[in-house]
């Protein structure tokens, strides 16, 4: 097994296999290292599926309004695959004049920025979705917004830079980077060390153990989410949904099954961060949120739950940077809960930065060292 | 939260005995089953039960349920039906799906007593409507009294396979062919030999080519496989069916457990995914036990006696019963389970290939691969002798645990002495009274009793028969010997029913002298459909 | 687990099987040659193919075909099926109505 590559990518998510990808794409030797058994083990494919710009924070639109011009429409033929892709716009929902509120914020900022989202009533509310529940008062609606198969599009990008050459190693769990001669150079796992002159970071919360070890950190925390899928139900609608309250967010797949994500309010209050992470009142409380919008779907069937792990940054947006003070080491981690969306742009994006390209959106908004203390 | 000292998840066999000891003991116990009735597999089990006494040997599997919800109802244990375990959590807490909620319960202990599942194999058409499990079939007909079909074809020759065919024929459907990819049958061959003198055919080292039919089974295509199982072109056989029935081995419901956090294991001689237990049925999260199937696929007698280990475990892991009571109950139940374990078919020698029984006679290789013992082998075994007057003849040739054949003879002419596994032996100096107790206590219905000199000319055989309608005295048919041959004209000269047979009925006919060691079954006409359903393609 | 496995390890080329289109999962309708040729679009694990075909996550969620699943990819890979990791259990152990999940007691 060759142990030696131009660059080296640490985890096996969306990040970095779409950045495998595109760096393979670019004739660069790439081999990715994922601790876990399985591809896409983390976030990239346990998420809601949601492909939005809606809802982000500003910092983030340039690159994802610039993914879902660019990549999203074309990624079935990119990626040789079908990845799902429904661009058929973003309800946010309000039942109270709070959410309302809130919403009304969400786009006054979005709309600063270019994207087009606006507020809408519930009439107009129903005439997208009739299938809501008269408690919707308002929304905010982006045309522009949609869904895809996370597990799809993560296993898509895997199989297509595989072709390209780029090779994937499961069951390597990194435990440390080292420089020689004042560069990166080394990524070493429980078993074996690799060589590259660049090595990308893209282990989600394990990145901060990672990257650690060359003294670099950011500041993120590691926060549960629970999903749920139903049977696979008559056609019903095809927009992405979210609240403005976050009781829930989903949308309905190709397959007829409805994909819901949410959380109870305990979370990060558990004992333990590992062992068994569900927990018995997340599915119900989800339940209960959607039952509210959708009374329809009471008697869908939920076949299966899991849970799995966001990286809220500090700030609320990612890392994805060059690391100047150790050359040759680029941060991708930090997403938020907001990973999936932004994934094949931000593959575009650190495989442009890792060639010393100009990127095609500024990225200066997500260097590692822009954490700063309150006052 | 509601708190449980014991929350057991299934009740099954072991289930149930579990709940039965831990109750006993003053465990605050509830049991949960998806089903509407209790009992698990149970009650689908119209056969007699091998075994010991304490095995609750040759007793009907139905009738070994109604006894344990009876011990189980008379131990203040709290059944819960139609309430399904969906999950279970940290801190041993286990949600339930019940009368249109979710209940959260955490308990102490937890046995989880899930049971397996039917394993399926794919074949050209097996998903068309007619393609079912063996244990669907026995629903159907033991539980609903529904026919699953007309004509049958069993895929899978171990005891469930075996025994399944057996219930079908009694509801009345033809069981066209017996298929088995193995070459040798792998349940009991007293169980083969009860279709085998019916005309079953079997057709080892053969498997599903394909079910025909469009929206439903009208026919299967078996091949021959050579050693490597690979089909062998060419030795295509068909037969009309209206349904295949698939009893490929069972596979442990052990999803609850895996979500629970213990270790598991792959083994596939326990039938797959499995908790790593200690020999209390403990798993490696302190407290969650495993007991019955889910643990490995045995079978009954020893699910009931696992339930019990694990319930008396955990009674004394939380304090309600003594050390010293525990140890005397549970070396008596591990003694139980050691005795069930032994013999030709112990789990131990799963995939074995077994030459010689345990008294060092050769194991018959026609009853392995056609379903019978031929006439040459007859003799070999302790259990078959020649005599004046009437007799027992024991047409038992593997090491089996069961014995009520000992029990049932007042005068001491069986023995199977102090192994429970032994073939029993005839004591040729014993008087026969012609009760006809060892015929019906027979598990394996492998016990006849012949008389060589009834008259002038004739013999008598008497053999146990589980069919309706019964033959009545004076009817005129014919005998059928071990492979299903029609061998002679036979006709019926007693017929024997009695609560004490527990519903086998003694049939007694009357053929030729020359025919009494050959004569095992009676059939009114002289052929059968089966005989002549398999033809070339 | 977490055995390091090579994903560009040579499992030769994909041959197409007189028995391609039998159904192997029959809840999501996937037949094996999918799921052999999954397995050469690199998915070796029972969890992959699960993500990648759907097989095993309906009505059933796998009871039916979780064996067939892994001799199959094993047979295709050349892993011992021992070494092929069962899909993760995941509640509800049964389907379950929302309507049922949302009235907690």
């Amino acid at each position: 097994m060759n142990r030696t590559a131009d660059v080296i990518i640490v985890g096996g998510g969306i990040i970095g296999n779409a950045t495998a990808y595109y760096l393979a794409k670019k004739g660069r030797k790439v081999i990715v290292l994922e601790g876990s058994d399985n591809i896409g083990n983390g976030g990239s494919s346990r998420n809601g599926g949601g492909v939005r710009q809606s809802g982000r924070d500003p910092r983030e639109l340039p690159m994802v309004m610039w993914g879902i011009q660019n990549l999203w429409p074309h990624l079935n033929e990119e990626l040789d695959a079908d990845v799902e892709y429904t661009q058929k716009g973003n309800l946010r929902l309000g039942k109270t004049p709070a959410h309302l509120k809130i919403l009304q914020g969400l786009t006054d900022r979005a709309t600063a920025c270019g994207l087009d989202v606006k507020m809408i009533d519930a009439q107009e509310v129903k005439q997208i979705n009739p299938y809501l529940s008269d408690e919707v008062i308002g929304a905010s609606w982006c045309p522009t917004d949609g869904h895809a198969n996370p597990m799809k599009t993560t296993l898509a990008y895997y199989r297509k830079a595989r072709q390209l050459g780029a090779c994937f190693i499961t069951g390597e769990k990194v435990v440390g980077l080292q420089k020689n001669g004042g560069k990166l150079r080394r990524v070493i796992t429980e078993q074996n060390t690799y060589e590259a002159e660049k090595v990308l970071v893209a282990a989600g919360y394990e990145s901060r153990f990672i990257t650690k070890t060359v003294g670099i950190d950011i500041p993120m925390i590691k926060q549960k989410m629970q999903c749920l899928v139903t049977e696979a139900e008559p056609k019903m609608f095809d927009q992405m949904l979210g609240t403005a309250e976050a009781d829930f967010y989903g949308h309905q797949s190709h397959h007829g099954s409805f994909v819901f994500g949410g959380s109870s309010g305990q979370e990060g209050y558990e004992l333990s961060k590992d062992g068994l992470i569900s927990n018995s009142i997340n599915v119900p409380c989800i339940c209960r949120g959607i039952l509210k919008y959708f009374p329809d779907l009471s008697k869908a069937k939920i076949v299966r739950s899991w849970t799995g792990w966001i990286d809220p940054c500090v700030d609320g947006i990612p890392v994805m940077s060059r690391v100047e003070e150790v050359p040759g080491l680029y941060l991708a981690a930090g997403f938020t809960g907001h990973g999936f969306g932004i994934g094949p742009a931000a593959g575009y994006h650190l495989a442009q930065l890792i060639c010393d390209e100009t990127p095609v959106t500024d990225m200066q908004a997500y260097r590692y060292d822009r954490f700063k203390a309150k006052i | 939260m509601k708190r449980y000292d014991l929350v057991i998840v299934g009740a099954g066999p072991s289930g149930l005995s579990a709940a039965i000891e831990a109750a006993g003991y003053g465990m605050k116990t509830v049991v949960y089953d998806e089903n509407s009735r209790p009992g698990g597999q149970l009650f689908k089990q119209i056969h007699k039960f091998f075994g010991s006494k304490e095995h609750h040997a040759k007793i009907r599997g139905f009738r070994i349920g109604e006894e344990l919800l009876q011990e189980a109802s008379a131990a203040g244990v709290e059944v819960q039906l139609e309430s399904t375990v969906t999950g279970i959590y940290e801190d041993k807490e286990v949600t339930v799906q019940r009368k249109g909620h979710i209940e959260h319960v955490k308990g102490d202990t937890i046995i989880v007593a899930t049971g397996a599942s039917e394993n399926m194999v794919p074949f050209g058409g097996w998903d068309l409507p007619g393609v079912i499990g063996a244990g669907a079939a026995q629903t159907m007909m033991n539980l609903h009294g529904v026919k699953p079909g007309e004509k049958v074809l069993m895929l899978g020759s171990g005891n469930v396979g075996l025994v399944v065919s057996f219930q079908l024929m009694q509801a009345g459907c033809e069981v066209v062919a017996l298929v088995d990819a193995a070459p040798a049958i792998g349940g009991y061959g007293v169980h083969a030999a009860k279709l085998a003198r019916c005309g079953v055919p079997f057709y080892m080292s053969h498997t599903i080519t394909k079910a025909e039919g469009t929206d439903h089974v009208t026919g299967v295509v078996i091949s021959q496989v050579n050693e490597k199982f690979q089909k062998i072109p060419g030795t295509e056989k068909h037969f009309d069916a209206d349904t295949i029935c698939v009893a490929v081995g069972l596979s442990p419901m052990s999803q609850l457990l895996k979500m629970s956090g213990c270790t598991m294991s792959d083994d596939p001689k326990r039938g797959g995914q499995v908790p790593e237990t200690d020999e209390y049925g403990e798993t490696s999260v302190s407290g969650v036990y495993a007991a019955g199937d889910v643990s490995g696929i045995e079978e009954a007698s020893s699910a009931m006696i696992e339930g019990r280990i694990s319930g008396t475990r955990a009674a004394y892991e939380m304090g309600f019963v003594s050390e010293e009571d525990e140890i005397k109950e549970l070396t008596k139940l591990k003694n139980d389970l050691l005795s069930l374990r032994r013999g030709m078919f112990a789990p131990g020698n799963k995939g074995k290939k077994i030459e010689k029984t345990e008294e060092g006679i050769n194991v018959s290789q026609n009853l392995l691969t056609k379903g019978y013992l031929s006439e040459a082998e007859i003799f070999r075994y302790p259990g078959i002798c020649r005599k004046k007057g009437l007799h027992p003849v024991i047409e038992c040739s593997q090491n089996i645990p069961c014995n009520p054949c000992q029990d049932a003879c007042k005068f001491s002419c069986i023995n199977v002495g102090k192994d429970i596994t032994s073939l029993p032996v005839v004591n040729p100096l014993a008087k026969c009274s012609g009760c006809g107790m060892c015929v019906a206590s027979c598990s394996g219905q492998a016990i006849f009793l012949v008389d060589e000199d009834y008259d002038e000319t004739g013999a008598s055989v008497t053999l146990p028969y589980e069919f309706f309608p019964l033959p009545r005295v004076g009817d005129q048919g014919y005998a059928r010997n071990r492979a299903g041959e029609i061998v002679c004209k036979a006709e019926v000269i007693s017929v024997k029913s009695s609560p004490a047979y527990d519903r086998t009925n003694l049939l007694t006919i009357r053929v030729p002298k020359d025919m009494a060691m050959k004569a095992r079954f009676y059939a009114d006409r002289a052929e059968t459909k089966a005989e002549t359903a398999g033809g070339a393609v | 687990m977490n055995e390091v496995n090579d994903r560009s390890r040579d499992i030769g080329p994909f041959i197409p099987g007189p028995d391609d289109d039998m159904i192997i999962c029959r809840c999501e309708e996937i037949t094996r040659g999918e799921i052999r040729r999954a397995v050469h679009d690199g998915m070796f694990t029972i969890t992959e193919i699960r993500r990648y075909l759907r097989c095993g996550m309906g009505l059933c969620q796998g009871q039916t075909c979780a064996k067939l699943v892994k001799s199959i990819v094993a047979g295709e890979s050349g892993a011992a099926p021992g070494t092929l990791e069962p899909a993760t259990s995941r509640a509800p152990m049964r389907p379950v109505e929302m309507q049922i999940l949302a009235d907690e007691m």
